[in-house]
């Protein structure tokens, strides 16, 4: 018996997702239509839900339901500030710190140029009109410390130069509460570099 | 290679890498010993993986992988170091670099002389980025490939003069021109003299060189526009 053809497409489809490949592709379509019919109809529904409500923020570019999200229209944010992250997950884990009340920037990726994600791909000009509306002073760059994050902040940096706003880069090396014994040694050697002389 | 397919301790160079599954990582590295190999790094994207941070590129590591098909399985890593994380415009020469050997080395072709000036071309670019590195690398990889440039003398065999100006044909060598221009490949006959010596101090020579390397590395790619100079000119016009 061959399979049917909506639920070949049913396999098709779900393997848009990371991690799955055609078995669990598979798996998947088959416990939905078998197992639970309800439990698909909600996943139907909520996904068709999601994609017509969920857009971009019109200044930081995360993920919302209102044209403005909710950080970015309180007014005691810190407007003076803009930090830059790559995903909405470095926002959550900044916001966490309670360290920072400032605004930000979601990128939603990075520059990768092996992969020929650039300046276009990001769309990076809304970053760069956003930065300059004159509110802002300073832009703190909070891209990963990978390679592709570098690249990423050296683009930015390049990009802003030339306006009137500070850019800063969040500093990197040994963690809080950090062991030189148990700290492996690209960072003890990257901090060491990056070492500072104490203020007067 | 041993009868296990087991390699260890092998100096290498991490090219590029692609998530895979869940938790794993592609990882396509540049060895001195075996080439350019292909490694399944298996749970490097836990959060808290080993693997997580080392497997950078630019950075020299030591790895030990097995296995027989196309894919290895990465089974050891160790950071090196020895030099700076690279930043900057030297960071965009490096992905670079990565991608000439990513597009012109064939998987599991030995390269060790190829794999020291790759390295020593990295060593450089973490103190002063130089373009003439750029020129010597792109120089060495043709020549790796069998590729290499005719520099020492012109098409019929004749010794170039410095003054002289030649039309650089790719897999002939350079001709003799009469008078300058007359060819889009132009190159006067000190440039091919100063890239033979690797000495590209002369800014003529550094743009000429730039010129020739770039039409024969885009014969040698099949003209394929390369991401990562798409990227850096973007980066320059903005």
């Amino acid at each position: 018996m061959s399979t049917p053809s909506s639920l070949e497409s049913l396999v098709e489809a779900l393997r848009c997702l990371p991690g799955v490949g055609p078995k669990s592709a598979q798996r998947m379509a088959y416990a939905l239509m078998q197992h639970d019919r309800t439990g698909a109809l909600r996943l139907a529904d909520s996904l068709r839900g999601a994609l017509a409500a969920i857009r971009h923020c019109g200044r930081c570019n995360t993920f919302t339901e209102i044209e403005l999200c909710e950080r970015c229209a309180s007014p005691k944010r810190d407007a003076s500030l803009l930090c830059v992250v790559e995903t909405p997950v470095d926002m959550n884990m900044m916001e966490q710190t309670h360290a920072y009340s400032g605004l930000y920037y979601v990128l939603m990726g990075r520059v990768s140029p092996l992969d020929g994600v650039g300046s276009r791909e990001l769309q990076l000009e809304r970053l760069l009109a956003r930065a300059s509306d004159g509110i802002v002073e300073e832009v703190i760059i909070a891209t990963n410390f990978t390679n592709e994050g570098e690249a990423t902040a050296h683009y930015l940096s390049e990009m802003l130069k030339t306006r009137s706003v500070r850019v800063s880069r969040i500093a990197r090396g040994v963690p809080v509460g950090g062991e030189l014994e148990y700290v492996d040694s690209g960072t003890l050697a990257q901090a060491f570099r990056e070492r500072r002389t104490f203020a007067e | 290679m041993t009868q296990r397919h087991k390699v260890d301790g092998q100096p290498a160079f991490v090219l590029h890498a692609h998530p895979f599954r869940e938790t794993s990582l592609i990882v396509e590295v540049f060895s001195r010993d075996y080439g350019r190999v292909a490694l399944l790094a298996r749970g490097a994207r836990r959060p808290r993986s080993a693997l997580r941070g080392l497997l950078l590129g630019f950075q020299p590591l030591e790895l030990g992988w097995a296995g027989k098909g196309e894919v290895k399985t990465l089974i050891k890593a160790e950071w090196q170091g020895g030099q700076p994380l690279l930043t900057g415009k030297a960071l965009f020469c490096g992905y670079y670099l990565n991608e000439l050997l990513i597009h012109l080395l064939p998987r599991e072709d030995a390269h060790e002389r190829l794999f020291l000036i790759y390295a020593e071309t990295l060593r450089h670019f973490s103190g002063v980025l130089q373009e003439s590195d750029l020129r010597c690398f792109e120089k060495a990889l043709l020549q790796e490939l069998g590729y290499g440039l005719t520099l020492g003398h012109d098409a019929a065999g004749a010794a170039l003069e410095t003054g002289g100006d030649y039309a650089y044909e790719i897999e002939r060598g350079p001709v003799r021109l009469s008078r300058r221009g007359s060819s889009g490949l132009s190159v006067s006959g000190k440039t091919l003299i100063d890239l033979a010596r690797g000495d590209l101090g002369d800014p003529r020579s550094l743009a000429e060189a730039k010129q020739l390397m770039r039409s024969l590395i885009a014969h040698y790619t099949g003209g394929k526009e390369l991401a990562t100079r798409k990227i850096f000119m973007e980066l320059q016009e903005l």
